[in-house]
This record gives structure tokens, C-alpha cells and sequence, in this order.
């Protein structure tokens, strides 16, 4: 396997490294709890307060759309923890940035409880890049001086009738604490899914910047009106969060049906007898980590799964199915005929043309880029490359290794002319791999 | 239908230009009131801030998800508004703001800008008299804060709602007859809800405004939250409409392997639809049927090519392949939650009444009540499409071709409802070409009754399915269905079966 920057981090295995990090960075944190003078009794109730919401924050956690899991509310009430200055007009508390995350980390791990007992899975990585974020935060505020030595904590008093620089001071303050969280869990997933990581922080940022506006927001507001209010401010100023989170889950609960149709839509080919059992659901799952691996933005892995999980749909136009389902073994001309009829199926929805552009040109041999110089997207190529190793393997159980080099070394003969150099070594990276979890399982 | 509410409009058009009229001069009455008594607005920042974010609020494009969740952030302003600019305030900004309104035509937009200035001074005179404060730095501390300025807002933010909701449904009476009454009914139980939320965000507002020292930005803070909520109501909207047009146009390819039923799912759906309005069924059941009626023959692609087109020679192997359709199609979809409801639907929407039908001898109320109406549907449709063998019948002759099997192959409430629904719809027929018809000779409708009925007869055992002679049990029935198999000139096995017919 070649060595190079873009596997540092699977190599390192980020995803199990986070958990670890976050948990040494909440015993530092509890140890500095311990070791700080006595917090008054005060101090003690809004704390309790800020634990059991972040708690509830955790229980009420969302699946973003494209799969990935956060918790805006328990975020939000641990950003506005570690942005905690006055609570009333004349209280103000005297914690610091270990109290805070020692607080947040009994808060989330106690919000966890309810889906260990029931043994859903938890994300380690994700929860690990939350407490590591609020940790940032807290320290960003509490301690760093920023001016003349002091903190943003103690320079609050200085800007009593400007609070509007306050305000601005804590976006920028949650701003870069979700930044930490996009770069750690962009880390993870780097390591997780195998993807260059530039192209995971591209696809965190961009997709995480809707609801990272709305969390810097609402854990500002929340330590603001702390002032004015007293804890109260704490659930009260969690409402409008409340409905961009509802918001949310509809639309990934609609992505995730979405999905669901694709993937049955794709058993049309099978269920009418035209391509062998699980056929399109091994070329969407190869295609897509294969994809990865050649670091393609999550919109366009989308395409490209819907793409692959739809690629034999112009069979249904045919009269009698391919023998086998296997689009490789058929004439160049019908393999072209059959990507048509594809796409031209799929364009008529009128919502996935991008889908049908991968369709249309599946069957195209690689040659014509370098010949012709017409412009095959990456999706199809991979979809081309992908769906004539699952043709060559098929189910086989049996033998599997055999008919696995063989298969690659057909396609080797294909290589240049039919198929994309850097995609075929995009499958075999993706197949080691695969080979590897096989063997150490 | 249509018609006759187009007409109501153009007779009654003068009194509701009277009304809007009334309107406007209410709205400007009010304006110069409020001037003159609580005079004009102190706070000038304030006051062109809240107009800004007004204008903003109703050039943004609506989510457009159904009538469920509504989203108006001129709502919100509004209620700001009362505590910040006072009752002059509330008028200019809520008239200015609704200026701004793209696409409407002058006098929806005058009518528009009068109503929202009404209803956002009414808010305001109604938070000064409950007693709320405008002197925000005097409060201190949660209990004095919901006191003085929360309880006053709830009181305001009612007030509001019914303004509103008292001055469209006179707009709407005038213009489309609806009755007054059970409009404003309507609009209160809809959006009362979402009323108090704006009330409670408005309250949020105005404390990080005045009391919190925070000033215009916290427009920006309350308001980023909303942004996105509202941003993903709009993706939510435009994914659901995306999924629904995927779903369509793939049936519809679906249906271009028998190009002979081509646009029958759509149509079936439809009327499926109307049929459900004298059944009174619920919304949940009614959108459960719509699926279920789109995808009712989508197992149809799990049925050779050859049995759908060449049907001449047509044996028992070949009509049983046809009719495992119904459960094929379960198959595909068993996987898609949203259609969870739907799948009892597909599977039996080719039972019998009397329990002769296909796949599991179901008889009267043990079909499901979506199947009952699509096994009506369905055959109204194929029997009002031209076939080769026959034009197509009428609607009225269609309909007395179903009432005639009414009680043995069909439900007759439901048959009653189709009755209902083609005396109160029009039902084009659905003719074909010399050319289609041509391509189509010899094709089986297995959905028309008359010819489903007579290839059953021709065929040998035939008589077993179609007219049983003594009454059985429905496992009996049942046996007696599956032993076609027992047939010694056929193969047993199933996949052996799907084999042979696969053959070419």
C-alpha cells in the first residue's frame, strides 16, 4: 500500500484516539475542580441546572442529513456554561474553565445513559469532539487574556454599556469552539470512512454552518440574558433552538425516506429478474467508498449512490433480461442503449438530473476522455469500474479469492482503454481494506 | 365546482373593494389615533431596525410544507414592536413592512398593508392597557420581567391573532363565500399555536433587547436560530416534493414494460381519492390509499414480459405468474417506513368479497378497506379504457358492469361511494389509437372483470376460482386455490415454475 499524508489519519486511527483525548481532558478537568477553592452554594445550583439540561440536550440528540449525529441543545447550553458571567445583576459566579468542563462531561455522559441501557449505539468520536469543544470555549473566555492580560470574562465589566461587543466577543468565542468540533469530528471521519481530510473538514464546515450559526447564537443569548433573568434564561432562551432542531430532523427524516425509495426502486431490476440478488446494493456500497477514497464531496457521494443504486434501471425497458443481469458481458452498444434508457427514466422525475449525467455516460469507455477528449464524470467512471467487478465476482461464496483476481486482472487488461487508471487503484485500495477487516475479523 | 366560486367573485367584487376600502380607512384612522395620543415614535433606531427586519421577514420565501407549520416573522417584529415603538410605531412598521410583499397584485398588497397596521396597533393599545411596561431598565430579575412585560404580551400577542384572523375571514366571505364563521375557526385553531410561539420569541426578543443591554444586534441573535429553522423547513419542503416526483415518474417507467396500462396508476389514484371522500376515511388512511393506489401493480415487474404482452397463449402457469404480482410488489416496498401503511393495500387489492380473489382468499371486511376501494378502482378504470376486443364503456355503463358483481366480487359500500363519485366528477374515458389498439390485440387486462372472468372460464379448473359451487371454509378455499399446483401435468416447485416461464 502506498504511504502518503491523505491515510495519516486512518492510519493513526483518529476515530478511537479522540474518545481518549476527551476523556484525559475531562479528568484534568475534574482534578482542577477539586484542587480550585470551594464554589459558593449559588454556584453549585446554576451548575446542577446547566448539568441536567445539557443531559437533556444529549437524550435529544438529531441525525443530521447525510448521517452524521450532534446535539445542538446540549452544545448550546455548554457553550452559554463556559460564557457564564453574571447570573442576575449583582451575582457573579466564580468558577473556572475546569469547573465548566467538569460539569459538561458529567452532563453528557449522564445523557448517554439512556441509550447504553438500551444499547443503542453511541457515538464516542462525536460525543469526545462536543466535550472537547466546550472545553475550548471555556478556555477561550475564562482565561485567555485578550487584553491587557485580562480575559473576556473580567472584560465584561468594561463594556457594561456596549453590550453589543459582548455579544460579538461570544459569537466569535462559540465560533471558534465549533470549529474545534468540525476539525475533530472531520478527523474522526477522515479516519472512519477512509477520505482525504481536507475534503471531510470542506464537507463539515460547509454542511455544519446553518446549524453552528444557530448554536453560536443561542448560547450567546443564553449567557446574556443571564444578567437580566438568572437561570431561568437557560431553558426559556433554548426555544428558538428548539425549533430549528425539530426543523432539522424533518428534513433528515425525509432524506433518510428518500433514500429508502432510491434503494427500492433499485430492486425493480431485481425483483423482475434482470440482475442477480444485491446486485445494484454491492455497486452503490463499493461506489461509494470507492468515491470517498478519491475524496468527492458528500453531495456528490449522494449523487453517486443514488447513481449506482439506479444504474441497471434501463433494463426495465428491455424485453427479456440479460443472462445473469451481468451489463459487462453485454455488447458495447446495448451496454450504451441500456444507460440511455437509464437516464432517460431517471431524468423524467426532473429532480435527479445530476443522476442521470452519471447514468448517461456509465457505459462509456475511458478512452474516450483521452481520445475524444469528452468529459466522463468521476461517479460514472467509478460506477463503470465498480459495477465489472461485481459482474466478474458475483455472490460467489465459494472460491471467492480466486474469482477475486481474476476479476481484478480483467480489469487490468481493460485499464487505460476501458477503465480509469486512478479509479481502478481507488477499488483496489478500497478492497485491501475490505480484505484486511475480513482477515483480522 | 370551480366555476361557480369564479362567479362569486366577479358578483360580489364591489362589496369586497367596499370592505378593503373600510379597511384602509380604519387602518389610517388608527394610525392618526394612536399619533395623537400615545404620539410618535421616540426610539428612531429602534423603529427603522424593526421596519428592516419586517421587510426582510416577508421578502423571504415561505416554506412551502403544507398548511402545518407556518412560519411569519412579521409576527414576531410585531410583538417586538409593542414593547419597543409603541402603538405609532406598530403601525408604521407593520404597513411598511407589507409594502414590500412581492407578487401581489395592488389590491391584495393595499388590503394587506391596512391589515397588518391594524392588527400590530391593536397589539400595541392592548399591551399598554394589560398593563405591560415600556420603561424596560425599571425591571429587574425573572418574576418582574414576566410580570410586567410577558403577561402583557400574551394578552397583546391574542389580541393580534384575532384582529387578524376577524379581517381575513371578511376579505375571504366577500371574495370566495366562504362562510365567516368556520374560516375564522379555522384560522384560530390553525395558527393559534404558532401564535404563541411568536408571543414567546417576541418576549425573548424584547428581554435581550431592553433589559440584557444587547440593543438592535439581538435581531441578529434571536433571529439566527429562526433563519435556520426556516432554512430547513424550505429544504424539508423541496426534498419531500423531490421524493414525491421520484416515486411518480419511476411508476411510471414501471409502467412502460406494459405500455398497455400506461398513466392507469395515476389515474387509479385519483379516483381512488374522490372515493374515499363518501367513505369518509381519515387523512392518514387517505394518504395511505393514494400510495397504495400509485403502487398497486408495481410487482408487475417480477411478471415476464411475455405474459404481459403475447397473452394468447396464456396457461394457468402463466396466469399465476400474473397474479403473484400483488405480493411481488410488497416485496419491493416492505423496505420504504412511510409506506408502512400502505402494503396490507397492495397485497389484497385483488381479494374477493366473497373470498375467491387472490393471494390470500380474504372475504368482506377482512380485506383491508384500501384494497376494497382499489379492486373498485382498479376495474372502473380498465373497464373505461379502450382494449382491441371492445371500445371502451362509459362511465355509466362501467358503473353498472361493478354494481352488477356488487356483494360477490365487490364491497357494495364502496361500489355506493363510485356511484357518489361519477355522478359528482367527470370521468374521461381513456381511448386509444387504431395503432395502440393494433399493438394491444390479444393483451389481458387483468384488471378488467368481464375479460379476467372469461380467460379464467376458458382455462381448464377455471371454475374453481371464479364460481364456487358450495360454500367452504376460507382454508378449504384457500387449499383449493393453491392446488393448482396439484395439477400432475405442472410443476410443483415455485422456482421451478418461475424456470419454465422465464423459458424463452
Amino acid at each position: 500500500m502506498r504511504l502518503g499524508l491523505r491515510d495519516l489519519p486512518s492510519r493513526l486511527r483518529l476515530h478511537r484516539l479522540l474518545p481518549v483525548v476527551s476523556i484525559a481532558v475531562a479528568a484534568g478537568a475534574v482534578a482542577a475542580a477539586i484542587a480550585s477553592p470551594r464554589l459558593p452554594l449559588q454556584d453549585w445550583g446554576i451548575l446542577a441546572v446547566f448539568a441536567v439540561v445539557i443531559a437533556v440536550g444529549e437524550v435529544n440528540r438529531i441525525v443530521l442529513p447525510g448521517g452524521r449525529e450532534t446535539a445542538p441543545m446540549s452544545l448550546a447550553a455548554g457553550y452559554a456554561l463556559a460564557m457564564t458571567w453574571d447570573v442576575g445583576e449583582d451575582y457573579r459566579v466564580s468558577f473556572g474553565a475546569g469547573v465548566v468542563v467538569a460539569t459538561a462531561s458529567v452532563g453528557m455522559l449522564a445523557g448517554a445513559v439512556p441509550a447504553l441501557i438500551r444499547r443503542w449505539p453511541v457515538r464516542a468520536d462525536d460525543l469526545a469532539a462536543r466535550l472537547l469543544s466546550v472545553a475550548v470555549a471555556a478556555l477561550l473566555f475564562r482565561h485567555l487574556g485578550v487584553w491587557d492580560g485580562q480575559p473576556l470574562l473580567t472584560l465584561q465589566d468594561n463594556w457594561a454599556s456596549t453590550r453589543w461587543v459582548t455579544a460579538i466577543s461570544m459569537v466569535l468565542v462559540s465560533g471558534v469552539a465549533l470549529f474545534v468540533q468540525s476539525f475533530c469530528v472531520a478527523m474522526a471521519t477522515a479516519s472512519r470512512d477512509h477520505r482525504p481530510f481536507w475534503r471531510s473538514l470542506l464537507d463539515e464546515v460547509r454542511q455544519g454552518a446553518g446549524l453552528g450559526a444557530a448554536l453560536a447564537a443561542s448560547g450567546t443569548l443564553i449567557a446574556l440574558a443571564e444578567r437580566p433573568m438568572g437561570i431561568v434564561a437557560l431553558p426559556v432562551f433554548l426555544v428558538p433552538l428548539v425549533l430549528t432542531q425539530f426543523a432539522i430532523r424533518r428534513f433528515a427524516g425525509i432524506r433518510e425516506t428518500y433514500g429508502q425509495t432510491i434503494r427500492a426502486l433499485s430492486r425493480l431490476t431485481e425483483i423482475g429478474g434482470y440482475t442477480r440478488r444485491d446486485h445494484p446494493a454491492r455497486v452503490a456500497a463499493l461506489s461509494v467508498a470507492m468515491g470517498r477514497d478519491l475524496g468527492m464531496s458528500d453531495r456528490d457521494t449522494l449523487d453517486l449512490e443514488y447513481a449506482a443504486l439506479l444504474h441497471d434501471i434501463g433494463q426495465v425497458a428491455l424485453r427479456e433480461p440479460i443472462p445473469g443481469g451481468a451489463t459487462m458481458m453485454a455488447a458495447p452498444a446495448d451496454q450504451d442503449r441500456i444507460a440511455r434508457d437509464g437516464a432517460g427514466i431517471v431524468r423524467q422525475t426532473g429532480v435527479l438530473d445530476h443522476v442521470a449525467v452519471i447514468l448517461a455516460s456509465q457505459a462509456k469507455p475511458y478512452r474516450h476522455v483521452r481520445e475524444l477528449g469528452e468529459d466522463l464524470p468521476l461517479a460514472s467512471r467509478i460506477i463503470k469500474v465498480a459495477n465489472a467487478y461485481d459482474d466478474l465476482v458475483g455472490e460467489a461464496r465459494a472460491r471467492r479469492a480466486r474469482k477475486h483476481t481474476a476479476a481484478i486482472e480483467r480489469i487490468h487488461l481493460g485499464l487505460g482503454y476501458e477503465y480509469d487508471p486512478r479509479v481502478v487503484e481507488a477499488l483496489i485500495r478500497v478492497l485491501e481494506r475490505r480484505a484486511a477487516v475480513v482477515g483480522a475479523g | 365546482m370551480t366555476r361557480r366560486s369564479a362567479a362569486g367573485v366577479r358578483r360580489s367584487s364591489t362589496a369586497a373593494n367596499v370592505y378593503i376600502g373600510a379597511v384602509i380607512a380604519v387602518a389610517v384612522a388608527a394610525l392618526v389615533l394612536s399619533w395623537r395620543i400615545a404620539g410618535p415614535p421616540t426610539d428612531l433606531v429602534a423603529l427603522i431596525t424593526l421596519t428592516g427586519l419586517g421587510i426582510l421577514g416577508v421578502r423571504l420565501r415561505e416554506p412551502d410544507v403544507g398548511s402545518r407549520i407556518a412560519f411569519s416573522f412579521i409576527s414576531i417584529v410585531l410583538i417586538a414592536c409593542n414593547v419597543l415603538v409603541g402603538p405609532t410605531g406598530c403601525a408604521i412598521v407593520g404597513g411598511v413592512a407589507l409594502a414590500f410583499e412581492p407578487g401581489r397584485p395592488p389590491r391584495v398588497r393595499a388590503f394587506n398593508v391596512a391589515m397588518t397596521s391594524i392588527f400590530g396597533v391593536t397589539g400595541a393599545w392592548a399591551y399598554i392597557l394589560a398593563g405591560g411596561s415600556t420603561q424596560l431598565s425599571d425591571l429587574h430579575g425573572a418574576g418582574e420581567l414576566l410580570v410586567h412585560v410577558g403577561l402583557p404580551l400574551l394578552v397583546a400577542d391574542v389580541a393580534q391573532m384575532l384582529v387578524n384572523a376577524l379581517l381575513l375571514s371578511g376579505v375571504v366571505r366577500l371574495n370566495s363565500g366562504v362562510p365567516f364563521r368556520r374560516f375564522f375557526v379555522q384560522i384560530v385553531s390553525n395558527s393559534g399555536i404558532a401564535y404563541i410561539g411568536y408571543g414567546v420569541i417576541g418576549f425573548l426578543f424584547v428581554i435581550l433587547w431592553g433589559p440584557a443591554d444587547v440593543g438592535p444586534f439581538s435581531a441578529v441573535l434571536i433571529l439566527a436560530p429562526l433563519f435556520v429553522a426556516r432554512w430547513a423547513f424550505v429544504q424539508f419542503g423541496d426534498e419531500q416534493r423531490a421524493h414525491e416526483r421520484t416515486l411518480s415518474a419511476l411508476v411510471a417507467a414501471v409502467e412502460t414494460k406494459d405500455s398497455n396500462a400506461a398513466g392507469h396508476s395515476a389515474r387509479i389514484a385519483e379516483l381512488a381519492e374522490w372515493m374515499s371522500e363518501p367513505l369518509s376515511m381519515g387523512t392518514q388512511e387517505v394518504q395511505a390509499l393514494r400510495y397504495a393506489a400509485m403502487l398497486h401493480d408495481v410487482g408487475k415487474i417480477g411478471v415476464p414480459t411475455r405474459v404481459l404482452r403475447r397473452p394468447r397463449t396464456l396457461s394457468l402457469v402463466d396466469l399465476e405468474a400474473l397474479t403473484r404480482h400483488s405480493s411481488l410488489g410488497v416485496k419491493l416496498v416492505r423496505d420504504i417506513d412511510f409506506l408502512s401503511g400502505s402494503l396490507d393495500g397492495i397485497r389484497h387489492h385483488h381479494e374477493r368479497w366473497d373470498g375467491l380473489g387472490y393471494p390470500d382468499s380474504l372475504a368482506g371486511d377482512e380485506i383491508p378497506l384500501i384494497s376494497r376501494v382499489i379492486a373498485v378502482a382498479d376495474a372502473f378504470d380498465a373497464l373505461t379504457t379502450d382494449r382491441a376486443e371492445r371500445p371502451a364503456f362509459s362511465p355509466a355503463q362501467a358503473l353498472k358492469q361493478i354494481e352488477q358483481r356488487r356483494g360477490r366480487q365487490f364491497d357494495p359500500h364502496v361500489v355506493a361511494a363510485l356511484a357518489t363519485v361519477v355522478d359528482r366528477h367527470d370521468w374521461p374515458v381513456t381511448t386509444a389509437s387504431e395503432e395502440q389498439l393494433d399493438q394491444m390485440r390479444g393483451y389481458l387486462d387483468h384488471d378488467d372483470p368481464i375479460a379476467w372472468e372469461k380467460v379464467w372460464t376458458a382455462a381448464p379448473r377455471s371454475g374453481q376460482i371464479v364460481q364456487d359451487p358450495e360454500p367452504a371454509t376460507r382454508r378449504a378455499r384457500r387449499r383449493r386455490v393453491d392446488g393448482i399446483r396439484d395439477d400432475p401435468r405442472r410443476i410443483p416447485d415455485e422456482s421451478a415454475v418461475a424456470e419454465q416461464v422465464r423459458a424463452p
